[in-house]
C-alpha cells in the first residue's frame, strides 16, 4: 500500500495517554525521591501510581479498543511471526511485541507498587502503609526486592526506548508523537477513528482508583 | 538489516534484559563477622523493636503491653550502643558497614550523638512502661530524631 492516500485517525484515547506520561514522571519522581531518601515524597508518588495502575487495569477491560488487553494481548506465536516479519503492522495500537513489553511493564510496576506498601526501611522508621501486617523482617525483604527490581525495570524502560527508537529511526515511526497527540496517519480505509469517549466509563475508573488508593494509604 | 538478524538481536538484547538483574540478586551476599555482625544484628533488633512501636501507635487499638517491651530494647540499645563502636571497627577493605570514619576521627560529635539517642530512648521507656500511649507517640518523633541525626552524620547513605 506504498501511494493510496493517508488519512489521519485516533488511535490513543485521552486518558490512556495521560496514564503513559503521568507514570513516566512518577516513576522519574519515585526514583529521585528514594535516591534522595524522601520517603514522604516517595509514598505520595507510589499512591498516585497505584492508582494509575488500577484505572490502567480497569481501562484494560473497559476502555476504548486499542487500550483493551483483549484486543493487543497475544500469543507467543503472534509475536514470534511478527518478529520475522513486521511489515504487516498497519493495524492500530499495541503490535504483539510491543503488546509483550506493555504487560511486563504493568507487570513489573504492580509488583514495585505492591512490594513499597508492605516495605520497611532499615531504621524501622519509614515504611509503607500495609507494612503492620507484616514483620521487620518480611518489611526489609520487600525493601531489598522493591530495590532489586527496580533495576530490572530500569532495564525494561531502556528496552521500551529503544525499540521506539528504532521505530523513529529506521522506520520513521514517530510512536512519541503518536502518544502525545493520539493521532497516527493511515492509508485511507484500512482504519477507523476510535469511538468517542465514555464519560460515564471514565468516571467509574476514576472512582475505583481513587477508592483503592485511599483505602490502602490509610493503612 | 534481515529479519533473522534482527531476530537473533531482539532475542539477545531480551536475554539480556533477564540475566543481568538476576545476576544482581544471586550476587547479592552478606559476609559480615565478629563486631561488624554484632553491631549490625544489635542494630536489627532496634529496628524490629522500632517497628512494632511504629505500628502500635498508628493502631486502632494499641497494645500496651507490646509497645513496654519494644521500648525496653529500644532502651537497652540506647545503652549498649557505647560498646558497638570499638577501636579499628570501621570502614576497610573487605568489610561491609555503613559506619562512617567519623565516629573514630569525631569522637566527641559522635558521643554526643549516641547520648542524645539514650536520653531520649530513656524517656521513650518511661512513658512506655507507664503505659501513656499518647506520651509514646509524641516521644518516638523525638527518638526518631536522634535516630536521624546520626545517621545523617556518622553513616553512609544506602547504595
Amino acid at each position: 500500500m506504498p501511494d493510496s492516500p493517508l488519512t489521519r485517525v485516533r488511535i490513543w484515547d485521552a486518558p490512556i495517554r495521560l496514564v503513559h506520561w503521568l507514570m513516566v514522571a512518577l516513576v522519574a519522581l519515585s526514583w529521585w525521591t528514594a535516591e534522595n531518601n524522601n520517603l514522604e515524597w516517595h509514598r505520595y508518588s507510589g499512591y498516585a501510581l497505584l492508582g494509575l495502575l488500577v484505572f490502567r487495569v480497569y481501562w484494560g477491560f473497559f476502555g476504548s479498543e486499542t487500550a483493551r488487553f483483549a484486543n493487543f494481548v497475544k500469543g507467543p506465536r503472534a509475536v514470534w511471526s511478527y518478529v520475522r516479519d513486521a511489515s504487516g503492522a498497519a493495524r492500530p495500537g499495541h503490535n504483539p511485541l510491543g503488546a509483550l513489553s506493555v504487560i511486563l511493564l504493568l507487570l513489573l510496576l504492580i509488583a514495585q507498587v505492591t512490594l513499597g506498601l508492605f516495605a520497611v526501611d532499615v531504621d524501622g522508621i519509614e515504611s509503607g502503609p500495609l507494612s503492620h501486617l507484616v514483620s521487620f523482617d518480611t518489611g526489609r525483604a520487600c525493601a531489598d526486592i522493591h530495590e532489586t527490581l527496580f533495576n530490572v525495570l530500569l532495564g525494561l524502560i531502556g528496552l521500551h526506548i529503544i525499540a521506539v527508537l528504532y521505530y523513529l529511526l529506521f522506520r520513521r515511526q514517530n510512536l512519541i508523537a503518536t502518544m502525545i497527540h493520539g493521532k497516527r496517519d493511515v492509508p485511507a480505509g484500512t482504519t477507523t477513528s476510535l469511538a468517542s469517549l465514555s464519560w460515564p466509563k471514565l468516571l467509574i475508573g476514576l472512582v475505583l482508583a481513587g477508592i483503592v488508593v485511599w483505602y490502602i494509604s490509610r493503612g | 538489516m534481515s529479519n533473522s538478524l534482527r531476530s537473533r538481536i531482539l532475542l539477545t538484547i531480551a536475554t539480556a534484559a533477564v540475566a543481568a538483574p538476576l545476576g544482581v540478586i544471586l550476587a547479592h551476599d552478606d559476609h559480615a563477622t565478629g563486631i561488624y555482625k554484632v553491631r549490625h544484628d544489635e542494630y536489627h533488633k532496634l529496628g524490629d523493636a522500632f517497628k512494632v512501636i511504629r505500628d502500635q501507635t498508628r493502631a486502632n487499638a494499641p497494645d500496651a503491653a507490646a509497645i513496654k517491651n519494644a521500648a525496653v530494647v529500644v532502651n537497652n540499645a540506647a545503652n549498649e550502643q557505647f560498646n558497638w563502636f570499638p577501636a579499628d571497627s570501621g570502614p576497610k577493605e573487605g568489610v561491609k558497614t555503613r559506619a562512617k570514619a567519623e565516629i573514630w576521627s569525631k569522637p566527641q560529635d559522635f558521643n554526643a550523638a549516641q547520648k542524645l539517642f539514650q536520653e531520649q530512648a530513656g524517656k521513650l521507656n518511661t512513658v512506655a512502661a507507664a503505659g501513656d500511649v499518647a506520651a509514646v507517640r509524641a516521644q518516638f518523633g523525638e527518638v526518631g530524631k536522634a535516630c536521624k541525626n546520626c545517621h545523617d552524620n556518622f553513616r553512609t547513605p544506602e547504595d
